[in-house]
């Protein structure tokens, strides 16, 4: 062994250092190997789908870049999309669809989480009816509203009939909630203060239904994270009710609030599935979102090369809503 | 430490709502779209159908032939030679179960006696036409479509377009593989017809094993009570009708305007309009035709005479007939065992179906639907052995056996009798056994949409950009508002028109 020693010794610093290398290239290169796996999977499932689907959208697509790329057209489809009047109209109708539904959401979910998070009779129950719209099937349940928003045969009208209300034609209505209040009052408004469509509201209404139950749970979790002993020694410090909500809970909460947020502000941008169910984008374009003029522009037209476009230019207009919600948000996100 | 925190949290947010319920883009089940503008000729009397069976290629001739993918001329065909090359064919289509156990069992028989050696599948391949048409693209970009499927003349000419499936004159015209003048002429001319493809020098694109066609549903008793005896023959009487039912029966109506453009399209054909040009190069549905079915419709509208159908709701009109709170619809025959179920369980009056108003009129006409059979490029082998396939499901038996199980008209006029014995004799189809014989009479006003590329999203405009509009605004402009309409689709006509 000690022979062994010294002739190691004697083949002086490059053999020293060719080993050390040989050892580092042997344990980077099983670190690859390791990771091998999980890379191939990642670049056949995720970065060669985007990669083509990019590649789809510089191509006139119809069933394919034809025959020596003579489709090929660059960035032609993204000029298209800049100067396309509905491509603007369904990106503004998902803003609104947005802006109204997430405050919403977030500020009623966090209300009754709070009711709920409170010793309170029977709240296990009203927790389980609040998420069961949430794992009830979107398609299904879609249909179901569908039906109860039905202009002469839905249980609203039915309702709002027996009270004396006035009939709205809800899921089939464009005009603005605005006009038609003003109208209800036998007045009229500027086109510019009509108000999102009735039928948005009523998408908005069926959104709220169904995704209130997993805002409460998410809630629900963050405010069984707070220390209680916060609470007590505010309570020592002479703060109650509104005080210890608005200096203990919401700051402590922020950051599920924020997940939060970002997480519906992303899913809103993306939805698609009960709005294909309930309206199809209409009456007359009235609740055709961005996800919706995509499917169409694909489905409907075979413009697969614009659509893949659409989608790039959504996929855009999210990241950048999520930075800007990251940068604006972050100073106010609480951790400890 | 905490930007790092946000950045985590922001990339979770951006993955969980990646994978969430809301980003999976539920599959279009939209109705399909519906067909063209084939000229009405006139049914001519049956002819004896042929059965003799075709002989086995032996073709020596074959060698001195230069075989075209796809053949080019009827000489071609005849050239290729399918005995030992053990072809397979596939046929992509959308009906149900039971009518997939059908269909199997009749190519169960082809693959039995004939003597090429072909076997012939059939797989369901969705639940609606556009399923099909979408998964019949998807293949075909993967370069792996079916054999053979099902599709309506404006989708098979989207894939003519793409070069994706080809003409069958030259099977048709086969001395050795195609159908005999007598077959010929015990097809119905206007199917035939109806796969004549305007944008591709009449080519034929698809060729028929089913069709139906649009009527009119009356309520008999209803409208005797009103003082008629029949349904109305001209749409004065229709709209006054109308008005008179929903008049006396408070929360009913006399008529439903429902979202979609077939509905529109089989009133303008019978208003003597057309919807597309009969040289397929621009829509012509702004016509004065047009103009007076949607003042109509307004007036209807805006003196509650006709009720909106929500697209929500599914089989509106039908049930809502059923019911007796419609005197008159509009629908596919396809549904008449439907609608019989309907009046069974609901209103329990005396109903027919009649042909839209006006309909038998010079240049009028009825709304002709069904998708044909599409054969698609692949070698000239199996696309001879597809040909086969479809020219054996037109055969007398196969067409009334398919008939008698689905509801639509057979292709042969000389299956007429044997499909009308069997309504009758069936205890689903025996009540509608004789409103369902008229249509063969009435196959002579038969008149197809569109059959050019690019049909399906100017259907949906016409619902979007014409009917709900309306419908929203009853004092809109018609005029308008299908000017509006026919720019946007010839836009999308050019789009598609062959390169």
């Amino acid at each position: 062994m000690a022979t062994q020693t010294a002739r190691l010794g004697q083949t002086t610093a490059p053999s020293r250092s060719t080993s050390r290398r040989w050892r580092r290239l042997r344990e980077v290169s099983l670190g690859y190997l390791l990771l091998a796996p999980a890379l191939v999977l990642l670049i056949v499932f995720e970065l060669f789908p985007v990669l083509y689907g990019f590649f789809i959208s510089t191509c006139n697509w119809r069933l394919n870049c034809g025959e020596n790329l003579e489709r090929f057209i660059g960035f032609d489809n993204y000029v298209r999309a800049f100067t396309d009047p509905e491509m603007w109209t369904s990106l503004w109708t998902t803003a609104v669809y947005s802006l109204m539904s997430v405050p919403i959401q977030l500020g009623l979910g966090l209300l009754i989480a709070y009711l709920l998070f409170q010793d309170i009779r029977g709240k296990d129950v009203f927790r389980v009816m609040f998420f069961f719209p949430y794992i009830t099937s979107t398609v299904a349940s879609a249909a179901v509203w569908a039906y109860l928003y039905s202009p002469d045969r839905g249980l609203i009208n039915a309702v709002a009939r027996s009270l004396n209300l006035p009939i709205l034609k809800w899921l089939g209505e464009s005009k603005g909630i605005f006009e038609l209040m003003a109208q209800g009052l036998g007045g009229t408004l500027p086109n510019a203060l009509d108000g999102p469509p009735l039928a948005l509201v009523a998408l908005i209404i069926y959104t709220t239904w169904v995704f209130l139950g997993y805002d409460i749970a998410i809630f629900l979790a963050g405010l069984g994270n707070i220390p209680g002993e916060l609470y007590d020694a505010a309570k020592v410090d002479g703060a109650a009710g509104w005080r210890l909500f608005r200096h203990i809970t919401l700051p402590l909460l922020s950051p599920t609030t924020f997940f939060l947020l970002l997480l519906t502000v992303i899913g809103t941008f993306k939805a698609f599935n009960h709005i294909y169910v309930m309206t199809r984008g209409g009456p007359a374009g009235a609740t055709e979102t961005s996800s919706l003029y995509i499917f169409s522009q694909m489905f409907e037209y075979q413009r697969y090369g614009y659509s893949a476009a659409l989608s790039f230019i959504l996929f855009t207009v999210i990241l950048i809503i999520t930075i800007i919600q990251n940068r604006a948000a972050g100073s106010r996100v609480v951790y400890d | 430490m905490r930007k790092s925190m946000f950045a985590v949290l922001a990339v979770i947010a951006l993955l969980i709502a990646a994978c969430g319920p809301s980003a999976t883009p539920a599959p279009t089940t939209a109705p399909a779209a519906q067909p063209t503008t084939a000229a009405v000729s006139p049914t001519k009397p049956p002819a004896v159908p042929t059965t003799a069976p075709v002989a086995p290629t032996t073709a020596p001739t074959a060698a001195a032939v230069k075989i075209n993918n796809p053949p080019a001329s009827a000489a071609e065909v005849d050239a290729i030679v399918l005995a030992g090359k053990n072809v397979q064919v596939t046929y992509w289509h959308n009906r149900p179960q039971k009518d997939q156990d059908l269909l199997q069992s009749m190519l169960d028989e082809f693959n039995k006696s004939n003597p090429y050696g072909i076997k012939a599948k059939a797989e369901i391949a969705g639940s609606s036409y556009n399923d099909v048409y979408n998964k019949v693209n998807a293949a075909l970009q993967a370069n792996q479509p079916p054999e053979i499927s099902v599709a309506y003349q404006n989708q098979a000419a989207f894939y003519r377009g793409q070069n994706a499936v080809i003409d069958l004159t030259p099977f048709v015209k086969s001395t050795k593989y195609g159908i005999s003048d007598a077959d010929m002429k015990d097809y119905i001319q206007t199917f035939l017809d109806s796969d004549k493809n305007p944008q591709f020098k009449n080519e034929v694109l698809g060729f028929p094993t089913q069709r139906s066609m649009e009527v009119m549903f009356v309520n008999l008793d209803a409208l005797k009570k009103l003082g008629y005896d029949g349904a109305p023959k001209d749409w004065k009487t229709f709209e006054e009708a109308a008005c008179k039912f929903a008049k006396d029966n408070p929360g009913k109506y006399g008529w439903d305007v429902g979202h979609d453009a077939s509905r529109f399209a089989a009133r303008i054909f019978a208003r003597g309009g057309r919807i597309l040009a009969p040289d397929g190069q621009s829509y012509v549905f702004n016509s004065q035709a047009g103009v007076d079915d949607l003042s109509m419709v307004a007036r209807l509208l805006q003196n509650k005479c006709a009720v909106e159908i929500p697209t929500s709701e599914s089989f509106g009109n039908q049930n809502r007939f059923g019911n007796g709170d419609l005197l008159m619809t509009m629908g596919s025959s396809s549904g008449l065992p439907f609608f019989q179920q309907a009046v069974d369980k609901g209103g329990k009056f005396k109903w027919d179906i009649a042909l839209l108003p006006g309909a038998d009129q010079p240049n009028a006409g009825m709304d002709l639907y069904g998708a044909s059979v599409s054969v698609y490029k692949t070698t000239p082998e199996k696309e001879l052995a597809a040909w086969l396939v479809i020219k054996f499901l037109g055969e007398k038996t196969q067409t009334t056996k398919w008939a008698l199980a689905t509801g639509y008209l057979p292709v042969r006029q000389s299956a007429k009798a044997d499909v009308i014995a069997g309504f009758k004799a069936d205890k689903t189809w025996g009540p509608v056994a004789d409103s369902y014989a008229k249509m063969f009479d009435w196959t002579k006003y038969s008149l197809i949409e569109s059959p050019v590329a690019g049909y399906d999203p100017v259907r949906l405009s016409l619902d979007k950009d014409v009917v709900t509009k309306l419908i929203q605004d009853p004092k809109s402009d018609v005029k308008a508002l299908l000017d509006a309409a026919k720019a946007s689709a010839d836009k999308v006509l050019k789009e598609n028109a062959p390169k």
